[in-house]
């Protein structure tokens, strides 16, 4: 009798440490996932920038300065190997094509190119992905963190060998980009 | 990008019944949950208004009129389950949209569905120059949101947004799951309640001649209860659903609200919606409430009747978020 009700006191144990460790698992690969669908967009993007500067350089190609930059800004982006260095390198070609807009504006007959109306759509299309893939990556992070900072989950991180995750900022030159209307 | 929007929105609602916090993210397994209860409640329900009715009416047929509510109510579902979404897309008349055609389109729907963390639904565009919009699909994997050209013109960006978050809410919460469902509980009530009265009216004639036995008390009580049964349940259960659709309206907003952190653009978006005067669009009863605001103006009301919440009650809550 006694054996039978340690065994069923060790059984729930397990479950529920089990139950716990699944949940864990569970939110690392949400906001695992989550990251994934933030490379996409910074993929997309990089793989756009080619054929907007082509265009641009086609009614203002003494805009020199802004092409290094944004050119800069891709060379980074594809050597990125980490979370932290795509980030970093995501907010420079953020600013940068933001100014290749900005100087975009001076120039009317390449803001009447269909083709550059396209890419500009598609641009900010993209910016504004990454920017709700941020916010679904943040709170899947906080989940996360929430899930191995508070009991029982603590209890458990150490030996899964879990740690903190940091948030995404949202960088400053974004918040001020200009808005492009669309209707 | 919503770059003035107010970084903390509450991702929690108060429960206007009981006065209880909710959290969004708790709505979705309650939805689900509910919504296999009430398919558990339907054949139930028919079991006991067929069991009924063959005891009023012809005790050696029970089986037979047992059988034929759960066929009803399993059919009922089952069309619900998976035909609902493609029934409410054709009845809408809508097409499928093109990224050639609405690039501006199919880029919001996409971005907000990023937000909202469920893969991007399929879009479909209704022509007519009413605003409004809806979304369907038993799940999110598959979801649909359809919207009006009138929509497209009306809003901004930003108002665009706050419509499509709060279609995704929906799709989310697995709303329409739990609402066809309910949808085709009282459909199947009211069927059996015609189908119930037609036999009655046939039965009682039949035994006009008159069987001295008298029937037996059971008899009668069956029928009494079957009578009530069957007037009472298609009432109620209509009142009830409308009664859920309008809180699902409440917690969409407030979840489109946190999806895209803009309560704003959904307040001003309904702002513009409450202030169209123009074309009406026309959809059939059935689906009027799945839309963004009812399509007949009048039932977005304070009233039993109401599948939406009054318009300056949504916009007042979304801005005193």
């Amino acid at each position: 009798m006694g054996t039978i009700i340690v065994l069923v006191v060790l059984g729930a144990i397990a479950l529920f440490v089990v139950s716990i460790y699944n949940r864990i698992v569970q939110l690392e690969n949400r906001f695992e996932n989550a990251w994934s669908q933030i490379d996409v967009q910074l993929k997309r993007r990089t793989d756009l920038v080619p054929n907007l500067v082509e265009t641009v350089k086609g009614y203002a190609s003494h805009e020199k300065e802004v092409f290094e930059q944004v050119s800069t800004s891709r060379q980074a982006m594809m050597g990125a190997g980490n979370v932290a260095e795509s980030a970093q390198a995501a907010n420079m070609m953020t600013a940068a094509l933001g100014r290749l807009f900005a100087v975009a504006e001076d120039y009317p007959d390449l803001k009447a190119n269909e083709n550059f109306r396209v890419l500009q759509e598609e641009l900010s299309a993209v910016e504004n992905k990454i920017a709700y893939a941020r916010q679904f990556y943040n709170d899947a992070v906080l989940q996360y963190n929430n899930s191995i900072e508070t009991i029982p989950g603590v209890f458990l991180a150490n030996p899964m060998g879990k740690k903190e995750q940091v948030f995404l900022e949202i960088p400053e030159t974004e918040r001020e980009a200009p808005q492009v209307s669309f209707s | 990008m919503s770059t003035s929007a107010p970084e903390r929105v509450p991702d929690s609602i108060t429960d206007g019944v009981t006065g209880r916090k909710i959290s969004l993210l708790d709505w979705r397994a309650a939805n689900v949950r509910s919504s296999y209860l009430l398919a558990f409640i339907m054949v139930l329900l028919l079991a006991a208004i067929g069991y009924l009715a063959a005891l009023a009416l012809r005790p050696a047929a029970a089986i037979l009129f047992v059988g034929i509510a759960v066929v009803v109510a399993g059919v009922q579902s089952g069309v619900a389950y998976w035909l609902s979404d493609k029934i409410a897309l054709a009845s809408a008349g809508a097409r499928k949209a093109t990224l050639e055609e609405h690039r501006y389109l199919v880029n919001v729907t996409e971005a907000v569905a990023i937000g909202a963390g469920v893969p991007a639904p399929d879009i479909y565009v209704i022509d007519s120059s009413a605003p409004n919009a809806f979304a369907t699909g038993r799940n999110p994997e598959h979801g649909a949101v359809a919207v009006t050209t009138g929509l497209l013109e009306l809003l901004d960006r930003q108002e665009l947004e706050g419509v499509v978050a709060h279609e995704m809410a929906h799709i989310r919460n697995y709303d329409i799951l739990f609402l066809s469902m309910l949808a085709a509980t009282v459909g199947a009530v009211i069927l059996l309640r015609d189908l119930a009265l037609r036999v009655m009216r046939f039965g009682g004639r039949r035994r006009g001649g008159g069987s001295g036995r008298g029937g037996g008390q059971a008899q009668l009580i069956a029928m009494v209860l079957l009578v009530v049964l069957l007037i009472l349940a298609p009432v109620l259960a209509t009142l009830l659903r409308l009664a859920v659709s309008r809180r699902r309206e409440y917690l969409a907003d407030a979840t489109g609200a946190y999806i895209t952190r803009n309560p704003e653009g959904l307040a001003s978006a309904l702002e513009k919606l409450r202030d169209y005067s123009g074309e009406r669009l026309e959809a059939s009863e059935g689906v009027r409430h799945m839309f963004f605001i009812n399509p007949v103006q009048r039932l977005n009301a304070s009233t039993v009747l109401a599948t939406h919440p009054p318009l300056d009650e949504r916009i007042g809550r979304l801005r005193r978020m």
